[in-house]
């Protein structure tokens, strides 16, 4: 007969973690699954004292039940995901909400933070896992400069190279007003190719660019540009050599390049790779990128924002970037994608805000089944 | 015209049960042994219809809305117990043997339960900011059960009141589901009292077939040689009715927060009907007296 089924219930489920003050926000940043089966979120919330965002952990069990959750002290804010794993601790970047320096923190897989590893860099904007260390691009206000640096995972510098953004406040008004949250949200990310090119999408020469470095030459090796921050790439993983899976914006138009050739050398311009439309997703559409294996093919997923106020997932094959499937996540109220991550049972789990009651932003978690994956991806 | 059927059924009835009584004289009863054994069993086909009280007994709870400062138990819905009136039609075949009779009873079940939970967002710094919202919800169930039952004449004469206990299955048939949400805002520069259009959706996944058992009790009047009958049962569900598989799977539900505890239904079944003796050996005959 049709009883309790604990698998069930772990597979597939969806949760909306609420709080009861009338005037509290919160929002995801990263998720990750712990050993356990758990999930560790990384969110920022609104705070009293600061323009910037608060930082806010929380922990659940594999169900999607709450374990714990942590307000973090207001003295830190901005912080960056994603949430790196490195010696079954996560660690993330944030920055003080007074000098504005960088900080790393680390949390064990129950949520619990370490002391704080204090960084001479300033505005941490993107990070990425590189081994044992951590790349970080981050904002130097002082020299205007988008700076790439490798971070250890003790918190020192082990190189670092800046870029100018271009001269005038015209150009740097758009970085802060993403740090504040006031403006258009920007599409910062960074990584390193499997040839060890350092690349990150930042400013550089006025305009929001993929920038490809090696972190010792002061003028980069390769440069996708955007238009001003007008048009970019929204987000790029590497498939193999120059492939990449991209996705891009231009003048609120956004595309999704599946298994796009990057030029890593030289100058290009983002708005000549062309791509696959979607008047479906907002304007300057925020997208994820994440690389799957379900058991039938390798699948580059797309998660983005759609007009309807829902999570919109697409499904591509990566070896030859066919379209393969969608999925929308989220009714009624509206829905905004985050992140999301392959869970250890096949499955998939995607976190992101919603407006309870229209109005409240909260963090919201889908897990789907490996079934379900496979049916909707297939 | 709508009452035809039933002026149809009613002289039907009548006219069976006037005709079956002209036949009683001589026949059996110059002969008891012979009619007496005859009549230690007996056919009845029939059938009956009436109106079902479901309650829903949560077996675990399940929540979309999960609370990350106040009291988990917060969320809990409020189920309403026997407050929502269904209906229900079945046919019955019943075999009588010295008292006892067993019996199928195919029926068409429409049942209602219904449930409400709350939910408030304060601001201890600013009373007026202050939202309290009420989801209430309707559930829509059809079956088609399947129930085995054995009953137990209790009395032997013109009303023969039984008990009857049994086990059934339900076969889900479709399902449907209505959300209204009302609240007061009160942080709209006064008291604002608003009701949303229901959300009404089709819920057939989000149910499954279950067992039960039956218990009840209730009286056949023999009105000449037909019987009617007036029963009420309890009808214990004995497995869970919400499909575990599909708990979240409906996105227009899960997006305001709903998901379906595993539930046993319960109901409370009144019906009346009649039933037609199938055995006959003579004009005497006389079917109602055993």
């Amino acid at each position: 007969m049709n009883e309790a089924d604990p698998a069930a219930d772990k597979a597939n489920f969806t949760r909306i973690y609420d709080h009861d003050k009338f005037n509290a926000s919160f929002y995801p940043i990263d998720i990750k699954q712990t050993p356990d089966g758990g999930y560790l979120i990384l969110g920022g919330r609104k705070i009293e004292d600061s323009n910037f965002s608060g930082i806010y952990i929380m922990k659940t069990d594999e169900y999607g039940g709450l374990v714990s959750q942590q307000e973090v002290d207001e003295t830190f804010v901005n912080p960056i995901g994603p949430l790196m794993e490195n010696g079954g601790n996560y660690s993330f970047f944030c920055m003080t909400s007074v000098g504005l320096q960088t900080q790393l923190l680390k949390t064990d897989a129950e949520g619990t933070l370490s002391d704080p590893v204090n960084i001479a860099l300033s505005y941490p904007a993107a990070a990425a896992a590189d081994g044992n260390n951590f790349l970080l691009l981050s904002y130097d206000n002082f020299n205007k400069k988008s700076v790439m640096s490798v971070i250890t995972s003790s918190g020192s510098i082990n190189q670092s190279k800046g870029f100018a953004i271009g001269a005038g406040d015209a150009v740097e008004e758009p970085i802060i007003n993403h740090f504040l949250r006031t403006g258009k949200e920007l599409p910062f990310f960074a990584g390193k190719t499997t040839s060890g090119q350092f690349y990150f999408n930042g400013f550089y020469n006025y305009t929001l660019s993929m920038v490809f470095t090696n972190l010792t030459d002061d003028e980069p090796q390769g440069v996708v540009q955007g238009q001003q921050d007008d048009g970019g790439l929204s987000q790029a993983v590497q498939l193999e050599g120059s492939k990449f899976a991209l996705a891009r914006f231009n003048f609120v138009d956004n595309y999704f390049l599946p298994n796009a050739a990057l030029n890593t050398s030289g100058i290009s311009s983002s708005s000549e790779l062309g791509g696959n439309p979607f008047p479906e997703l907002i304007a300057n559409a925020p997208v994820k990128i994440l690389r799957l294996n379900t058991d039938t093919r390798k699948i580059v997923l797309y998660g983005s924002n759609s007009r309807s106020t829902q999570i919109a997932l697409y499904g591509y094959s990566e070896s030859n970037g066919e379209f393969i499937g969608s999925r929308y996540l989220g009714f009624s109220n509206p829905f905004k994608m985050a992140a999301m991550v392959s869970t250890a049972d096949g499955g998939l789990a995607i976190c992101g805000t919603t407006y309870v009651a229209g109005r409240f932003p909260r963090i919201c978690l889908f897990k789907l089944s490996k079934e379900e994956v496979t049916r909707s991806f297939h | 015209m709508r009452r035809l059927p039933a002026v149809f059924l009613l002289l039907v009835i009548c006219t069976y049960a006037q005709a079956q009584s002209k036949k009683r004289a001589g026949g059996f009863s110059s002969r008891p042994n012979q009619q007496s054994k005859f009549l230690d069993k007996q056919w009845w086909l029939g059938f009956k219809a009436g109106t079902n009280f479901s309650q829903a007994s949560p077996i675990h709870l399940y929540t979309v809305m999960t609370p990350v400062n106040y009291a988990l138990e917060l969320t809990d819905k409020a189920y309403d117990s026997y407050s929502k009136a269904g209906s229900q039609a079945t046919l019955e075949a019943t075999f009588y043997y010295k008292g006892f009779s067993f019996s199928v009873q195919p029926t068409y079940r429409h049942s209602r339960f219904t449930y409400s939970n709350q939910y408030q967002w304060t601001n201890p710094e600013n009373i007026s900011e202050r939202l309290i919202l009420q989801y209430d919800q309707e559930q829509k169930t059809d079956y088609a059960d399947f129930p085995l039952i054995v009953k137990y004449d209790i009395l032997k004469g013109k009303v023969r009141p039984y008990v009857h206990a049994g086990i059934f299955y339900s076969l889900l048939i479709n399902a449907n589901k209505s959300v209204q949400i009302s609240g007061t805002d009160y942080a709209s520069g006064g008291t604002n009292e608003f009701s949303n259009d229901p959300v009404i959706v089709g819920a057939k996944d989000l149910f499954d077939n279950y067992w039960g058992l039956v218990a009840g009790l209730g009286v056949n009047y023999n009105l000449g040689n037909v019987r009617l009958v007036l029963d009420a049962s309890w009808w214990k569900g004995m497995s869970n009715t919400t499909n575990v598989d599909n708990r979240y799977s409906n996105d227009l539900l899960s997006g305001i927060g709903e998901a379906p505890d595993d539930l046993k239904l319960n109901n409370i079944i009144i019906s009346v009907g009649v039933l037609f003796p199938m055995r006959f050996l003579g004009n005497s005959f006389n079917t109602l007296d055993r």
